[in-house]
């Protein structure tokens, strides 16, 4: 068989860890036998009480927050582009979107440090300070998540917009629909899968970020569940803390798992029409 | 009367807006994209007490941290590639000639790292390092742990790096292979004579060309920037580097954050604008580059 390379592969680079991380998760320290594990639920119920869960509860929030910002104005955006009726604006967007979507990471909290930090350009220029404005919050994360959540949404919806064809509308006006009654009946259902499945993705993106939250929040701060798994990790095992912090990492996947499961049937659906 | 305000409606398309408010919108996008990065700009060749200098770009270059961390950054970027073309394009190509059958499972297989954050596959890969660790100094699973971990070719990370790009390359192959008759051509070399490794040398991959180069850049992007399975994991690339130098230097370690962007920006924009050529069909969005 041509695929036993592949397969043993990943079954030893995604499988093991995903396996130890699982295993791990539903285990505690035997406290009569010192170095031995006991299967257990402790490691969880840890992760709903607490610092973790307010990890959690926070970073759903942000996640939530910063998908609605970046869904609504990637749409917005998206439609403004789609509506210049610019061939070669359209075909830079589209470059600069997929390019933004996958940036990230620490440049990224670099640079917005040199922008809108402590002692950055623009908060210098405008006296952020003074208005109670500091990026090192969840509203700081929030607008730093805008950088690739925006475009990722006009990646999302933009051929789908694009894909909206002016006869329908003026089909639609021969036959005396008024443009509300187009964007009612034809147009928003038309594109209502591809704006659901962005908002999803966003959501998804911000949830399971952290080089750039980590590269700016560091360890204390903003409590994120990314951020909280890596001090559960640098802790050592002494109390718990690394099966709690895997126990956070099954979370999470089981969170990123929703969201693919919603995401790719809603981004099927969205092809429906210009196929 | 009724006949022209319906003609005015369909001449304004499918506008929402004012077409001056969509502008107001683009250009106000077009500065939150610019603005974080002039103003890095600004902070790495202007020192307020010194005017105009390159010193930043100097001072990150001078580190002692700098060549180790480029290094390990570079040899890491090559051997993912290389490992990953290795193991990615054969396995496509068996897939696609030989167990066609087998594509819905290996799609599925590839598209798990989607669902898995990275923070969680360095957290499941220090789990399962630690306890391989823990059977004690000269056991066999703590010999293949440190050979992992090897701190001048962490296997590790080369392996979980290719893992995090296997959506996008699963993608783009499959599409390639798509494009191409692969059994007439398969076939035909052989009637002429040609090994295995010939066909796949000489005719397959010139035939997926630029399938193969949006692989190879898109991890290139990927390795140069990865910063949560290399910090989890302990290890000094570029991107660690950079966090651990800004405490005491922001000015440099932002003009180094700065090329470094530069250079995977370069990267995904050729990579997009070559895709775009080959194939200009649809392909599914997808968000899977670190934030």
């Amino acid at each position: 068989m041509g695929l036993i390379p592949f397969l043993v592969f990943i079954a030893l680079f995604l499988g093991v860890p995903v396996c130890g991380i699982v295993l791990s998760a539903f285990r505690v320290a035997d406290v009569n036998k010192p170095g031995n594990y006991v299967p257990s639920l402790a490691n969880f119920a840890a992760s709903f009480r607490g610092a973790s869960w307010d990890a959690m509860q926070n970073s759903l929030q942000i996640s939530v927050i910063a998908a609605l910002v970046g869904g609504i104005m990637g749409l917005a955006l998206a439609q403004a582009i789609v509506t210049t009726r610019s061939r070669k604006l359209t075909a830079v967007v589209t470059v600069l979107t997929s390019v933004l979507a996958n940036s990230g990471g620490v440049p990224l909290a670099f640079s917005f440090i040199a922008a809108v930090g402590n002692a950055g350009i623009i908060t210098e220029l405008l006296s952020l300070t003074d208005l109670g404005f500091t990026l090192y919050s969840s509203g700081g994360l929030i607008l730093m998540y805008q950088y690739f959540l925006i475009p990722t949404m006009v990646m999302v919806v933009l051929p789908t917009l694009a894909g909206l064809r002016v006869e329908w509308k003026e089909a639609a006006a021969s036959v005396g629909a008024t443009s509300w009654q187009f964007w009612k009946k034809i147009g928003l259902p038309i594109a209502t899968p591809a704006i659901l499945s962005g908002f999803v993705l966003l959501f998804g993106a911000s949830f399971a970020t952290h080089a750039s939250a980590a590269a700016l929040i560091g360890g204390g701060g903003v409590p994120l569940i990314s951020l909280r798994i890596d001090s559960g990790l640098a802790g050592g095992n002494l109390a718990g803390q690394e099966n709690v912090a895997m126990a956070l990492g099954v979370n999470m996947i089981v969170v990123a798992l929703v969201v693919l499961l919603i995401y790719m049937p809603l981004q099927k659906r969205s092809l429906k029409w210009f196929k | 009367m009724v006949q022209v305000s319906r003609e005015t409606r369909a001449a304004r398309g499918l506008r929402v807006v004012a077409p001056r408010l969509g502008w107001a919108l683009i250009i106000l996008m077009a500065l939150y994209i610019t603005v974080p990065m002039l103003c890095a700009l600004v902070f790495s060749i202007y020192v307020p007490t010194a005017g105009f200098t390159f010193e930043p770009y100097l001072e990150s270059v001078r580190d002692p941290g700098f060549p180790g961390a480029l290094s390990l950054t570079l040899l890491i970027t090559v051997l993912t590639v290389v490992a990953l073309l290795a193991l990615m394009v054969p396995t496509m190509v068996y897939l696609h000639l030989r167990a066609p059958r087998w594509r819905p499972i290996i799609e599925i297989v590839c598209t798990i790292p989607l669902v898995v954050p990275s923070i969680a596959l360095a957290a499941g890969l220090v789990t399962v390092l630690r306890s391989m660790a823990g059977f004690g100094r000269g056991s066999v699973p703590a010999q293949i742990s440190q050979l992992l971990q090897n701190p001048d070719l962490p296997v590790v990370l080369v392996g979980s790096y290719i893992v995090l790009t296997l959506p996008f390359v699963f993608r783009s192959l499959d599409a390639g292979l798509r494009t191409i008759d692969l059994r007439t051509l398969v076939e035909s070399a052989h009637s002429l004579g040609a090994s295995g490794a010939t066909v796949l040398r000489r005719v397959i991959l010139p035939n997926i060309k630029g399938p193969v180069i949006f692989c190879a850049f898109f991890c290139i992007a990927l390795c140069l920037g990865e910063y949560t399975v290399a910090v989890t994991l302990g290890y000094r690339t570029l991107p660690v580097w950079l966090t651990q130098i800004a405490g005491s230097n922001f000015r440099a370690s932002i003009s180094m954050s700065l090329l470094i962007n530069a250079l995977t920006w370069a990267l995904l924009i050729a990579m997009t604008v070559l895709a775009g050529r080959a194939a200009p069909a649809r392909t599914l969005a997808l968000k899977g580059h670190e934030s």
